[in-house]
């Protein structure tokens, strides 16, 4: 299951999570503007101050990297 | 071979390819992405016609516009262009092709080019930017401001952007303090009222940056006082890096001309660059007003201008239209 990490302002967050609806992607998601221990959990798992942070099986993605994301969810 | 290639996809480049698109020109428009800088812009209130759009939508209606052309408009995307250069130049005509080198290995040919690539983020070029980059150094408010709730940061940069990152983090950051270079603020009257004398604020002028500190995460800046050649570290969670843009015009370097910026030096009347057949619009160009409408309209001019010069073309040496 994927994961994601999200501020509501950001852009990146909202293209990567329109990525994963047009290629059916269930995900989670993570508003870290709003929940402290969702941003704690995030800062630990990334060492990342910023978002979108992606968390696919234990595989973190650092921002909106679509050919990673792609890579990852075997998207062609 | 196309007649047009458009490098960018913020509104220069789409407004051009809207352009070339109903003049029927054979087009491709190579970008990252559409929208542009304002794409990471929550809320944008001056795109003539819209009241209020964000750059999300703004990057979204762009793309539309330009894909409703699929047509005679192809979009190569995500690509990203390493170098453009002239090819089969007419030493008696001065016409030349063109071909786009891109980091995904492809290559492009065409008749005319128009670039509009846009600028990127300005960097402080100091110790530590780049080994805490996502790590408490940070150039994006909107998308990150609330990752630093609690905390005490530091945003450099006493213009609009400046201004408007320590606006974004009001609602989150414990402390800001805002570092400008010079010794008075230069972002609008209107967003300096709302932060001067704020309490979670305190300005520090005559500020220039010098490292950025930290282990795992930033804990400092260490700045000089320009004026008495101090220098000062505070102690901060996170530094906002705000400092204005760089044209992404490297890849053209050597093909037209570039002022002292890096900007491309464009006659504004017809778009037109330093070379035949290659023309340049929006905030890759000298052009003074970075504005997003600006850029459309600048878009525009450089389509109709493509236009014309392929007309031209098409007369001067009928030959090498085949």
């Amino acid at each position: 299951m994927a994961k994601i990490y999200t501020t509501p302002s950001c852009v990146y967050c909202k293209m990567a999570k329109e990525f994963f609806a047009k290629h059916g992607i269930a995900y989670e998601e993570k508003n870290v503007a709003q929940d402290v221990s969702a941003r704690d959990e995030m800062v630990q798992k990334s060492g990342q101050l910023g978002v979108p942070v992606i968390d696919i099986d234990g595989q973190i993605i650092i921002g909106f990297d679509q050919p990673r994301l792609a890579e990852l969810l075997g998207i062609k | 071979m196309y007649d047009v290639i458009i490098i960018g996809g913020g509104p220069a480049a789409s407004a051009a390819a809207v352009y070339v698109a109903r003049k029927k020109l054979k087009t491709v428009v190579i970008t990252e992405s559409f929208g542009g800088q304002s794409q990471v812009s929550d809320d944008i209130q001056n795109w003539i016609g819209e009241k209020s759009i964000s750059g999300f939508d703004l990057a979204k209606k762009l793309e539309e516009h330009v894909r409703s052309f699929s047509d005679v408009v192809e979009v190569k995307m995500p690509e990203r262009v390493l170098g453009v250069r002239s090819i089969k130049c007419n030493e008696a005509t001065h016409v030349c092709d063109f071909e786009v080198k891109t980091e995904e290995g492809n290559i492009y040919e065409g008749k005319s080019m128009i670039l509009a690539a846009g600028a990127r983020r300005r960097k402080l070029g100091v110790p530590g930017e780049d080994a805490f980059n996502g790590k408490g150094v940070a150039y994006c408010s909107t998308c990150d401001a609330p990752v630093f709730a609690g905390k005490e940061v530091a945003v450099v940069g006493g213009g609009n952007a400046g201004l408007e990152a320590v606006v974004d983090l009001f609602p989150y950051a414990k402390k800001i303090y805002l570092l400008a270079r010079g010794d008075a603020l230069k972002g609008d009257p209107i967003t300096q009222e709302k932060i001067k004398n704020h309490p979670q604020v305190e300005i520090i002028y005559n500020a220039e940056t010098q490292e950025i500190l930290g282990d795992k995460f930033v804990n400092g800046v260490r700045y000089k006082d320009v004026k008495t050649g101090e220098e000062k570290i505070i102690a901060v969670g996170g530094v906002f890096v705000e400092i204005g843009s760089v044209p992404n015009s490297e890849m053209a370097k050597d093909l037209v001309e570039l002022d002292n910026y890096g900007q491309i030096k464009i006659d504004s009347k017809h778009a037109s660059t330093s070379h035949p057949g290659v023309f340049a619009a929006g905030d890759i160009t000298d052009d003074p007003y970075k504005q997003n409408n600006i850029s459309a309209g600048d878009g525009v001019k450089a389509a109709l201008a493509a236009y014309g010069y392929l007309q031209k073309r098409a007369k001067q040496s009928p030959a090498a239209e085949k």
